[in-house]
């Protein structure tokens, strides 16, 4: 155990000590969330903001002036109802174009010019059943427009359909301001679930959930992401470099494979530990000084700390044993991917787990031991969270596991550590792992 | 006592027996030269020793006791590939090295050894800045830092000029007096000869000579002479009862037949050219080491 930690302690301090270590604590949060919110920031009142023109080409010749009026209606509140007046999206305009029945063909072709000469930003083609539709489905509203991610699409559909709507209200004779009622949508809030406070008996009230309430769970399980990604795969080129600059065997006239390997591990989990506390504590911080630390997941820090523990562990011990079987830091990079697949099949499978985080595949992907850190870490993160035994079955397989990993990685570690020559195949490496 | 006993070790690699059916007994305080061509099992032998091999069949023991799966603190070793985190200062590698064989500070002895070997100015510099030679000597410090019972070297003296060489030496030396027991391998058949009290040669696995130096050449008993001669080596052929002429230019070495008498070599010899000196003597290691490996290891020999 003294060599182990006497290792650990030379290879924690050879990267926390580095410049790039230091600067990627500081980079690597800005570059996946800050840059969102720099570029926002950066853009607030600038280019985006400029005035565009749509045309709205109106076959029904009755509902052009209340689809063009609700459409303002949504488009003021869209550009600046969010940010207390301040216009954040572009404003746009909106004519009504009498439809010419002779040529339709003509006139689309006319408006698309238009738009690809920059005098339209797009074009709104309301067909003339809109307002009576006998189809079902009932016939639907064109918007053309050079770019097919057009932001503008997002909010175009409720504002036709309330103009739409008003314009057959007033057909019936319902007077404006009654219309405006029914026509009208309301907004639907996401509420958290009332409970029952188990010590006063008291019901709590309705409580509007907070985004911050949503987004930091989500950004635990980013985190750990993140942090597994930047502890493990430096591992992996730094065995293959030591391998290549023949570092290990005067190493191992005085360590053994496992004091070696299990230094390397210990050096990594003490890097991603000391990685986790700088950005749980700056995200405390930073909470405290939005007034917001009680969204702080605090109940979910132990279950963080303990999955990723695990979850690096089993990574670098499996990191190491195929660092050992390159031949250079280079060979050790075609195999980072790989090796990462435990933390990236489940980054691919977060949106099923958000819409589901209690059905079948959610239950079942986070108990399988490989999975489990980040998807468990998700699902109890998630509001709702998960029955209380299953984050304890899912740290069983992962406590059953992680040490068959280490053990099985030390076996192969121990050969490839002095192999030469051409990289050993998956077959061979199963032997090794069994036969030691 | 034994420092290191081998009992029949065998190792093999795949379809390769690296090291067959092995005997040998290293004594307590002696300075032992491992001899042999390239890949003849001298590296592998070392390796069993330090632990990082552990041998198919067969018992080593060192100090009288068996390593299983652990690494002894008494055994200091530097390996043929040589191998340092390049990034780390030389002062920091010393002490890293020496805690995590002996468990304890050793910033004094590295001062001293860094002393020794004229590298205290290079104390606080990364490893990637120092010459070839100057790595070696860190690497050697390295071996020899806390001061170990065993010291195992792995042709320790490739590469180094003769002044570092002359350094390292008397260094090994010293340990040996302190009452190290040294292990060596080498290709350098003067540093065999001047250096170690016994001499193992290994040859496709095998033990093919074990003994101290006088005890291998007598062996082979007085069935060399040494010449020198006015004119080259040309005079030299065909000399009756000689079988093989090396020239190694200002002398001649020939090695005679069973049965040869050498005054009847003289004579002969006498009739071609003026012969300027004239002696009879045992083969030295160089040539026994030829004589068994033959021409796989004339390559390295004359290297």
């Amino acid at each position: 155990m003294r060599r182990i930690l006497r290792i650990a302690r030379r290879d924690y301090l050879a990267v926390v000590r580095t410049k790039a270590f230091i600067i990627g604590l500081v980079l690597f949060p800005l570059l996946f969330g800050g840059g969102g919110i720099a570029s926002s920031f950066l853009l607030r009142g600038k280019a985006e903001n400029t005035d565009r023109r749509i045309a709205v080409l109106d076959h029904t010749g009755a509902a052009g002036p209340a689809v063009v009026a609700a459409l303002r209606q949504r488009n003021h509140d869209e550009s600046t109802g969010k940010n207390a007046g301040l216009q954040v999206t572009p404003q746009y305009e909106f004519d009504t174009v009498p439809a010419d029945g002779a040529h339709p063909e003509q006139q689309r072709l006319e408006l698309s010019d238009q738009v690809r000469r920059g005098s339209l930003h797009a074009f709104i083609e309301i067909p003339a059943e809109a307002l009576h539709p006998h189809s079902s489905p009932p016939p639907s509203v064109g918007y053309y427009t050079a770019n097919g991610a057009d932001q503008a699409l997002r909010w175009v559909a409720e504002g036709v359909n309330t103009g739409l709507r008003r314009a057959g209200l007033a057909e019936l004779g319902i007077p404006e301001d009654r219309a405006r009622d029914i026509a009208g949508t309301a907004p639907v809030e996401n509420m958290a679930l009332i409970v029952r406070d188990p010590q006063t008996g008291a019901v709590t009230q309705p409580r509007k959930r907070s985004p911050v309430e949503i987004v930091v769970p989500i950004v635990m399980v980013v985190l750990l992401f993140m942090i597994v990604m930047i502890s493990v795969a430096p591992v992996l080129s730094a065995v293959a470099d030591d391998k290549q600059q023949r570092v290990f065997e005067m190493l191992l006239g005085t360590a053994t494979p496992v004091d070696l390997m299990g230094g390397k591990v210990l050096a990594a989990v003490g890097v991603s530990l000391t990685s986790s506390v700088f950005y749980i504590i700056g995200g405390l911080l930073a909470l405290e000084a939005m007034a917001a630390f009680g969204l702080a997941p605090l109940n979910l820090i132990p279950w963080f700390f303990v999955y990723l523990v695990a979850e690096v562990t089993m990574l670098c011990a499996m990191g190491t044993a195929i660092g050992a079987t390159c031949g250079s830091p280079q060979d050790a990079q075609h195999l980072a991917m790989p090796l990462l697949l435990p933390v990236v099949i489940p980054m691919f499978l977060f949106g099923p787990i958000v819409q589901q985080p209690n059905g079948p595949m959610a239950t079942a992907v986070s108990l399988f031991p490989l999975f489990t850190p980040l998807t468990m870490m998700l699902r109890q993160s998630l509001p709702g969270g998960v029955p209380a035994w299953q984050p304890w079955a899912g740290l069983a397989g992962v406590l059953i596991v992680t040490p068959l990993l280490t053990w099985a990685a030390a076996r192969i570690f121990r050969i490839a550590i002095l192999f030469q020559g051409q990289r050993p195949n998956a077959a061979e490496l199963v032997r090794w792992a069994v036969r030691g | 006592m034994d420092a290191v006993e081998i009992r029949n070790v065998t190792k093999t690699f795949g379809e390769t027996t690296a090291v067959d059916d092995l005997t040998l007994s290293v004594p307590e305080g002696a300075v032992y030269g491992f001899i042999g061509p390239n890949g003849s099992g001298k590296t592998t032998t070392m390796r069993m020793i330090v632990n990082i091999f552990y041998p198919d069949r067969g018992t080593i023991r060192v100090f009288d006791q068996q390593l299983q799966g652990t690494r002894s603190e008494q055994i200091g070793y530097l390996p043929e590939e040589r191998g340092l985190y390049r990034k780390m200062e030389v002062r920091s590698l010393l002490e890293f090295y020496g805690e995590l064989r002996g468990g304890r500070s050793v910033n004094g002895e590295v001062d001293g050894w860094l002393k020794k070997f004229d590298l205290l100015h290079c104390a606080d510099r990364k490893l990637e800045t120092l010459s070839k030679g100057m790595s070696q000597k860190v690497q050697f410090i390295a071996a020899v830092v806390p001061a170990p019972k065993l010291l195992i070297l792995d042709e320790p003296f490739s590469g180094l000029d003769p002044v570092s060489a002359d350094v390292l030496r008397d260094s090994i030396l010293e340990l040996r007096r302190h009452g190290a027991t040294v292990i060596l391998s080498t290709h350098d058949m003067h540093v065999a000869e001047n250096m170690c009290d016994r001499i193992f040669m290994i040859f496709r696995g095998k033990k093919v000579l074990d003994g101290t130096l006088e005890s291998i050449q007598n062996q082979y008993g007085n069935d060399t002479i040494r010449v020198s001669a006015n004119g080259d080596a040309a005079a030299l052929d065909g000399l009756p009862g000689v079988e093989k002429v090396r020239d190694l230019g200002q002398v001649q070495e020939l090695r005679m037949s069973n049965g040869c008498d050498p005054q009847q070599v003289l004579r002969a010899l006498v009739t071609r050219t003026r012969v300027t000196s004239f002696s009879v003597t045992r083969p030295s290691l160089h040539d026994i080491f030829v004589r068994i490996a033959g021409p796989a290891a004339e390559e390295v020999a004359v290297a």
